[in-house]
């Protein structure tokens, strides 16, 4: 049967309707914007806060989810609310804390040495499985370029999150700061996947 | 009589017991003013309550804060005047914001003089009182209810990085009561035409340094003071909109501040100068020796001094006032121990011995090299201290090699001191490294024989020679303009930058003259590499003192023209 021109038209009309308040109500359900990206990681050579070498892309593939930021010892008002959150977080984990890799990567090179690093990591009692790396700075910017996180300033760095599941080629990119049960939801979607 | 005495003892006792009486009064939760402001202090910079225990809040809406971990002051900043980082406003919380109206225009303010108020360019334009204020002033109870709910008094919710405090009543109001008398009233040194500063000369330094310094102070503060025509006559006639922009002008005064020795007398020296003409703050400064008593003088009096010109600087992770260009002589003890530890990767019981002569220079190179190398986990340095009149003879040096048998030879030592170094080579086995000082060598590399440069390692705390050209022919330039003879590259570069970074710290001031919210301006400021023509980059950051973190490690080539070869990156980690 010859469906009319205004069948076509009405069914048309509510599958846009319907496919709008589908993709505005997904747009609803997140308060935060986030993406599926592909990244490579560079093969460089950073420092933790025990002023051990680790080679980043080792550290990243290994057999651990990865919860991964950027940050700096002296940051005023963003970096503190992110590791908060990373605090908290390991906290809830509670003893599956160290199942989960934290990374936090210094933008501030020069003035992050391990022992800024250290001292930064046990004002926000950080459990065992969160780690704060500098490195050569030439290193740094080629790490924020291939996590498109890099910013000539540092005072004009933006909230990110971003997590990965090994041997996953998506990573999840969210560019906002994550309240505690965010983030543990977006790491339970992860490790659903 | 005896009834005049009786008269005049009561009225002497009553006015006494008033005035002690006005003196312990109870302001706050039981607290005199100035126990509720030190609290209210320890509150906002620290999270500490009064009663010793860290400040508790929720961030984010679900996120416990232990106020130790995240205080006021990070966001807010020292001053109270707020901060903007990426995605992220803070507004100012300092008492003469807080209790006043926050209008949408943000700067426009009330003309003052009746003739002002008449000139339509300085009114807001009608329709602009069809806008609300943002908010009202707060008052004590819409200020607590807001730290408590995060609702501001129009009933917006604040962004959720903004922590909710868990406080009682009686620590609420210490809270309130010191944000309230948070940078309310100016410091001396400003005033509604001049901004005042004041550079520190020490009477011994020569001549021709002295000069050098102080003709490219001045030349900054006449470059700014020669926009003040225009800048003066845009303050009275600029448009609504322009308003706080051109109200921020000030004029720059350069005092000069000469001190007479001994240094034990210059905190007095520096108490006299400042008592009879306030400044804003210190600008560079040269003084022979330790700037320890001008460090502790500002920090006494919060005063804040931008880039002095010294080796010896204050070496503190808690002092706010002085910002250096870095540790001086410190830095490069420290980049001796961070190379040997990270790139050299020495193993334990690798034989380190130091040599140095008794003086600050020595004196700040092991200290630096020392305290890195404990945080290391290494045991300390064989330490040889050599008497200020000791001759280095070769019997010394084939002692050392002989006595110590060292595997790292750390020399803190001038030119003078390397006379007979040469006896090292005849030594069956050479440390591995002999590391020196380029600064206390003086540059005068070719002290160093030939025969030993393969095992010479030295710290150099500037850029290469062969770098940043160009900012050097910038600094020339600018300086053959003023026509000032170029005397000391290294200094006048510096004192360059200190002009360029002036700017700008004075510019985000706005009309908010507060010497905390100065210190911040520099604390915010980009990275450098610009405009400083001697250090790789200087890199900024709250409560960061030191803006060089670096330090090379380099080797010289053979000959009588050394050149410098790279063996480390400028920061080592």
């Amino acid at each position: 049967m010859m469906l009319s021109k205004t069948r076509i038209f009405l069914l048309s009309y509510l599958t846009v309707l319907f496919l709008i308040i589908m993709i505005s109500s997904s747009a609803a359900a997140t308060k935060y914007k986030r993406t599926v990206e592909k990244y490579q990681v560079p093969d460089v050579t950073l420092v933790n806060q025990e002023g051990q070498k680790i080679n980043l892309r080792t550290f990243l593939n290994g057999d651990k989810p990865v919860i991964l930021d950027f940050i700096y010892g002296t940051c005023t008002t963003i970096c503190p609310v992110l590791s908060i959150g990373f605090s908290h977080f390991q906290k809830k984990l509670g003893p599956d804390a160290n199942s989960v890799r934290l990374v936090s990567i210094s933008i501030d090179p020069d003035n992050d040495t391990p022992q800024v690093m250290k001292e930064y990591l046990q004002r926000y009692n950080a459990r065992e499985g969160w780690d704060f790396l500098t490195g050569n700075r030439e290193d740094i910017i080629e790490v924020m370029r291939a996590f498109d996180a890099y910013v000539i300033n540092k005072m004009n760095h933006y909230p990110l999150t971003i997590l990965h599941l090994p041997g996953d080629e998506n990573w999840i990119r969210i560019n906002e700061l994550l309240s505690t049960s965010d983030l543990m939801q977006e790491y339970k979607l992860l490790l659903k996947k | 009589m005896t009834m005049r005495f009786l008269l005049v003892t009561v009225l002497c006792f009553l006015f006494f017991s008033t005035a002690a009486a006005a003196q312990n009064e109870k302001t706050v939760a039981g607290f005199t003013e100035e126990e509720v402001l030190l609290f209210g202090e320890k509150m906002y910079r620290e999270g500490v309550l009064p009663s010793g225990e860290p400040m508790e809040a929720i961030v984010m809406g679900d996120i416990p804060v232990d106020g130790r971990m995240f205080t006021c002051d990070d966001c807010h900043q020292r001053s109270g005047l707020g901060s903007v980082e990426g995605t992220v406003i803070t507004w100012p919380t300092n008492g003469r914001e807080l209790y006043r109206p926050r209008r949408k225009t943000g700067a426009w303010r009330q003309p003052e003089s009746e003739e002002a108020k008449m000139d339509v360019r300085k009114n807001l334009p009608a329709y602009w009182e069809q806008i609300e204020e943002a908010r009202p002033a707060y008052t004590d109870e819409s200020l607590a209810t807001v730290l408590w709910t995060g609702v501001d008094p129009t009933g917006r919710k604040l962004n959720p990085v903004m922590p909710l405090y868990h406080l009682e009543d009686s620590d609420m109001a210490i809270m309130v009561h010191y944000l309230k008398n948070l940078s309310v009233d100016l410091p001396p040194g400003v005033d509604d035409t001049t901004i005042r500063f004041a550079t520190v000369v020490s009477e011994d330094i020569p001549a021709e340094a002295r000069e050098a310094m102080l003709a490219i102070l001045q030349a900054h503060v006449d470059v700014r003071n020669s926009q003040s025509r225009h800048q003066e006559r845009r303050a009275e006639s600029g448009p609504f909109y322009k308003t706080e922009m051109h109200q921020a002008y000030r004029r720059w005064e350069l005092d000069i501040w000469e001190l007479q020795s001994p240094a034990n007398t210059w905190s007095r020296q520096l108490q006299e100068y400042y008592h009879k003409q306030p400044v804003f703050a210190l600008l560079g400064g040269l003084v022979e020796g330790s700037w320890q008593p001008i460090h502790e003088f500002c920090e006494e009096h919060k005063i804040p001094a931008i880039f002095p010109l010294t080796d010896f600087p204050v070496i503190s992770e808690s002092d706010w006032y002085t910002l250096y260009f870095s540790k001086g002589f410190y830095q490069e003890g420290e980049a001796a121990a961070r190379y040997l530890q990270a790139q050299e990767n020495i193993v334990s019981g690798t034989k380190i011995v130091m040599v140095s002569r008794q003086g600050m220079a020595g004196s700040y190179l092991n200290r630096g090299f020392s305290e890195i190398w404990q945080e290391f986990g290494r045991p300390g340095p064989e330490h040889i201290k050599l008497a200020p009149d000791k001759k280095l003879s070769e019997q010394f040096w084939r002692d050392i090699m002989q006595a110590k048998q060292p595997d790292v030879l750390i020399l803190w030592l001038e030119p003078v001191d390397l006379a007979n170094i040469r006896t090292l080579v005849g030594e069956k086995k050479l440390p591995g490294k002999i590391i020196l000082s380029a600064e206390m060598l003086d540059y005068s590399f070719t002290a160093i024989p030939d025969n030993l440069r393969d095992n010479v390692y030295l710290t150099y705390s500037y850029s290469l020679p062969d770098s940043q050209k160009r900012s050097k022919q910038a600094v020339k330039q600018w300086l053959r303009a003023r026509k000032i003879p170029v005397t000391d590259l290294k200094m006048q570069s510096k004192m360059y930058f200190l002009g360029w970074m002036l700017t700008g710290a004075v510019k985000s001031m706005r009309s908010e003259f507060f010497r905390d919210y100065f210190l911040e301006g520099f604390d915010m400021m980009i990275d450098q590499d610009y405009a400083i023509a001697v250090y790789p980059r200087l890199t900024f950051g709250s409560g960061q003192r030191y803006a060089s973190k670096g330090c090379y490690i380099v080797q010289l080539t053979r000959g009588s023209k050394p050149e410098l070869i790279k063996r480390s990156d400028w920061v080592i980690h």
